[in-house]
């Protein structure tokens, strides 16, 4: 269809209002039969599990066999848990921290690929790599790399302390999960700065160049307010996606050494199926899901409003 | 025109939608052959289920089982009870997660099958305690009994000059000698927290009175009174570790045993096999940890490794049950215990094996004591609780732990 | 831009941190082809010959070829579904968003991001085998249920973009709404089709929870479930176990390296929406 052919078109589709009003009920039935479906199904493999979970927490159900109502006794214990406690605070310190290293890496590494350099496509697609690899088996390469290559190296070069397995240390074991958090997540979140950093035109660092303007001013005054949204929406989601850790934990430590790193999801995972706590920890989801949404929303006022403040 | 085109795409989903649920759920059951689910959680004894079953289908053409031995096979297990898919015939270990199935009345009762009378009566009163006196019935069948126990490489032991300790001190010393020629003592694994659990039960089994469970349930018990001296001796071994304690797992740790890397090994009957997988020629050999300083006192930590056991909801109730009197067998057991280095539950079926010389009285004369860790509530997490312990040192905090998550965990 | 001069410092710091990226793959490759005496030494070297035997045996053991089935036909069905549905969804709400329902569903969709996957876990598992969708399809219905939330997002802002002049025209040549959907509405979308369809595809590829604890039949699993689930299996043959994680890593590679241009471009477009 040429340009004219549709304009010509669209002229004479504004004619005749009395056919397309009668068209419009069906119309709209239409709309209805495309998008009510995908409703109805999102409710009932989403939104009724979610209700179900609240429900249980409320009961004292094994997951199997009877049950009965238990009021907010859950709620209470898993407040006075400190197993459940001590996994809130590894899986935060854990997005806290991944989120901003990754963040960091990843700024650099973006800044790195966009500047004018050799080989530029062959590094991008490497770096991009690890995003569309499994993460389980990631980790489990990791973990081999961890337990025998490093200790392996730490002693024949005489380091002390690469020479033990650090995913057996409760002190260390967190740094292994990091790494191959931020080893993955960091191929993502480079192509979300570089799609930012090549909106940029040249002309206007040309221009702070011509006013004097060093690289370090050129970073802050040009680049980073330009891709301060991408900055926002790698942010939120990064943390949102750490929050979440599972995979990383299982093919590492497996919540080990003692429980040092165990997260949330990994709690919930075990204790619900394992110990018999389905509904213990479906209170625990609870309290979890509140958290995240109040997290999330702060987190979006706060760099939304430094955004604006810029 | 729209309905048309709106019953065309109706069709094409409805039609998708059966063809992916015909692709989804083809049990396998062609022509007339019965399936049957046959789940374990002992990895070890993967290849030699594997042997058995072969035999099997070869005599029953008609019945194919499929076997499944899972990771954390506890948790997978639980999984399958929220669904209402359990196995069709399951190999457990006789411990809390047994009672817990034997009371959600899952299982069957084989209290009137002729197989229940073959087998030693010891094991199957281990077993119901388990469950508790509420659920009555015999729900499992003890098929394989292990041996908590001590590994330590002949060899070594011989040249250092050292015989075979049968009280705590002569131990220590034995360990003190190793340190002092130049040798890892003990070789720990501790990446695995499980692994720590067998000095622990070999020391609360013989330190710490046997109905301590049913006592710490009614809080006439507690960790900080039964289990101080038995956490003081863990620290006490733990001195005589490797460089990297908590940083090996129990596959290295079999293979770095296997090459002479230590004299002892505080691990079951079940690591032998893989030992000499590892090394073929090594001269090994088993004593039960001497806890105390009376060798009359020292009892040897043994409990059903392996019970077998049947889903009471199955649709194949006479092929599972067929399975299970096969596996139950004289011919089977033996040879289930040959290539694994365990013992049977079943009478007449004994252990031969030179490696258990040491070990060989302790069966004759009856001097065993079961697994405490068994009739821990199931979900309490023991292991990764004692794993801290071990690294912090705080024995204090670990015994008020222990007794905390237990109370939690029955409070839930 | 084209007066400058490479940037040879810039250049050779991004090789070195390429490194950190290549080297697990390098180890993996090599370990797969090594014997377990070579293990012994230094593990960075090179194989002395090459041990495809590893393969073979991964193959046999973890029965490779079923679970590969397995996760290409859950994958292929979810990208294929996810594309053809949620563009629809996407397109009914994003048409019609002056409307009181269709602005609550678009929140409806969007907010469900914000729910974490533990607190659904417990009841679907129970749901899914209570309805016999404890298997590939139930699977693949979740996946595409699931994918509304997050593809609505992408979906609905470029249909807004689409000057509605297009759709009225070919209303006049006599197509019905839901003709205008599928000859002129998906058809421009097919960048965003695209994109969906990489993250979907890479999503249902390597997911590794729901699988976990929707599917418990064994011959049903998907790759990575398949690498879990050997790993005690595996034990210390890690010849072996690399041999079978570079073949469960294998087919998104060659898909990777063949089509990596698009892939990255596509998951530029979706990031810059």
């Amino acid at each position: 269809m040429t340009d004219k052919a549709m304009k010509a078109k669209v002229r004479t589709a504004r004619l005749p209002l009395q056919n397309k009003r009668a068209s419009l009920s069906k119309e709209s039935n239409v709309f209805l039969f495309m998008a009510v479906p995908g409703f109805i199904l999102f409710f009932i493999f989403h939104t009724y599990p979610a209700l179900q979970g609240i429900f249980y927490s409320f009961t004292d159900w094994k997951g199997y066999g009877d049950w009965s109502f238990v009021g907010i006794k859950n709620y209470l214990n898993v407040f006075k848990d400190a197993r459940a406690l001590d996994a809130y605070i590894f899986t935060f310190q854990f997005a806290v921290l991944s989120t901003i290293i990754v963040n960091i890496i990843s700024m650099l590494i973006a800044l790195g690929l966009n500047a004018k350099i050799k080989f530029q496509k062959t590094l991008r697609a490497i770096f991009f790599l690890p995003f569309i690899l499994s993460i389980l088996i990631v980790g489990f390469i990791f973990n081999f790399i961890f337990s025998h290559l490093l200790p392996t190296l730490g002693q024949n070069l005489g380091i002390e302390l690469l020479s033990k397995n650090i995913l057996g240390d409760p002190d260390l074991a967190w740094i292994g999960i990091v790494v191959v958090a931020v080893w993955q997540a960091v191929a993502f979140n480079t192509i979300l700065y570089l799609a930012g950093l090549v909106t940029i035109t040249e002309d206007l660092y040309e221009a702070a160049s011509i006013d004097g303007a060093g690289r370090w001013t050129q970073f802050w005054k040009i680049t980073f307010p330009l891709i301060a949204p991408f900055f926002t929406i790698n942010m939120v989601l990064a943390m949102k996606g750490f929050l979440m850790v599972f995979d990383q934990i299982v093919a590492l430590t497996g919540g080990g050494p003692g429980t040092s790193t165990e997260s949330i999801s990994l709690l919930i995972y075990r204790g619900g199926f394992e110990g018999g706590q389905f509904a213990y920890q479906s209170a625990n989801a609870v309290i979890y899901f509140v958290v995240i949404v109040i997290i999330s929303i702060i987190q979006l006022k706060v760099l939304e409003r430094r955004e604006a403040g810029n | 025109m729209m309905l048309n085109k709106l019953s065309v795409f109706g069709t094409t989903v409805v039609l998708s939608a059966a063809i992916l649920t015909g692709c989804g759920s083809n049990g396998g059951s062609n022509d007339g052959q019965v399936e049957l689910d046959f789940f374990t959680n002992k990895s070890e004894s993967i290849a030699t289920y594997k042997g058995l079953i072969a035999d099997f289908e070869k005599q029953n053409p008609d019945i194919k089982i499929k076997f499944d031995a899972p990771p954390e096979a506890e948790t997978v297990l639980k999984t399958r009870l929220t669904k209402n898919d359990l196995p069709d015939v399951m190999g457990i270990g006789g411990n809390a997660t047994y009672g817990e199935l034997a009371r959600a009345g899952v299982l069957h009762d084989f209290s009137e099958e002729e197989v229940t009378n073959s087998i030693q009566p010891a094991y199957i009163d281990m077993i119901n305690r388990l469950v508790g006196p509420d659920e009555k019935g015999v729900h499992g069948l003890p098929y394989a009994t292990n041996a908590n126990a001590v590994i330590y490489n002949k060899t070594k032991l011989e040249e250092l000059g050292l015989t075979v300790p049968t009280t705590w001190d002569e131990f220590i010393l034995a360990l003190e000698k190793a340190k002092a020629a130049g040798e890892t003592p003990i070789y720990f694994t501790l990446k695995d927290a499980w692994t720590g659990m067998i000095p622990w039960n070999s020391l609360g089994g013989n330190l710490v009175d046997d109905e301590f469970a049913a006592q710490k349930n009614e809080g006439k018990a507690s960790f900080a009174e039964s289990y101080d001296v038995p956490a003081d001796k863990m620290l006490e071994l733990l001195k005589y570790g490797h460089k990297d304690n908590f940083g090996v797992g129990y596959g290295d740790g079999n293979n770095a045993f296997a090459k002479g890397e230590s004299v002892f090994y505080l691990q079951g009957n079940w690591a032998i096999p893989e030992i000499l997988k590892a090394n073929p020629d090594m001269e090994l050999g088993v004593f039960a940890m001497p806890v105390t300083n009376d060798p009359a006192q020292n009892r040897l930590v043994s409990g059903v490794d392996v019970l077998l056991t049947m889903n009471e909801e199955t649709e194949h109730k006479e092929e599972a049950m067929k399975f299970i009197e096969f596996m139950m067998k004289k011919e089977t057991a033996a040879r289930y215990i040959e290539e694994q280095k365990a013992f049977s539950a079943i009478q007449d079926v004994f252990q031969e094996d030179p490696v258990f010389e040491g070990i060989k009285a302790n069966f004759e004369s009856g001097s065993l004591a079961s697994f405490p860790d068994h009739y821990y509530p199931a979900g309490m997490g023991a292991d990764g609780i004692l794993q801290e312990f071990l690294m912090k040192k705080d024995k204090e905090a670990f015994l008020t732990k222990m007794d905390k998550e237990w109370e939690k965990v029955n409070d839930r | 831009m084209i007066g400058k001069k490479t940037n040879w410092p810039v250049t050779v710091l991004l090789m070195l941190a390429s490194l950190c990226v290549l080297l697990p793959f390098y180890l993996t490759i090599t370990i797969a082809l090594k014997t377990p005496q070579e293990m012994a030494g230094n593990l960075l070297a090179l194989p002395q010959t090459w041990e495809f035997e590893n393969f073979s045996r991964a193959i046999e053991m973890t029965n490779f070829f079923n679970a590969f089935g397995n996760s290409a036909f859950v994958t292929i069905f979810v990208v294929v579904f996810t594309v053809l549905t949620n563009s629809m969804v996407a397109y009914a709400i994003a048409r019609n968003m002056h409307k009181k329902f269709y602005k609550f569903l678009f929140y409806y969709f969007v907010s469900a991001m914000f729910i974490p996957f533990p607190i659904i876990m417990l009841p679907i598992v129970n749901q899914t085998s209570a309805w016999g969708m404890d298997n590939l399809a139930g699977l693949i219905v979740l996946y595409v249920v699931y994918n509304l939330s997050f593809n609505m997002f992408i979906y609905i802002g470029y249909i807004r973009s689409i000057p509605k002049e297009l759709e009225e025209a070919a209303i006049m040549d006599g197509a019905s709404t839901w003709g205008v959907f599928w000859k002129v509405i998906f058809p421009l979308l097919a960048p965003m089709n695209a994109t969906v369809a990489i993250l979907t595809c890479l999503g249902a590829w390597n997911d590794f929870l729901l699988p976990l604890v929707i599917v418990s039949d064994r011959d049903l699993a998907t790759l990575p479930v398949v690498q879990y689930v050997f790993q005690s299996q595996f034990s210390t043959d890690y010849n072996l176990a690399f041999a079978s994680y570079l073949m469960a890593l294998a087919p998104m590679i060659i898909v990777y390296v063949l089509a990596q241009k698009w892939i990255i471009s596509g998951v530029m477009r979706g990031s810059i929406k």
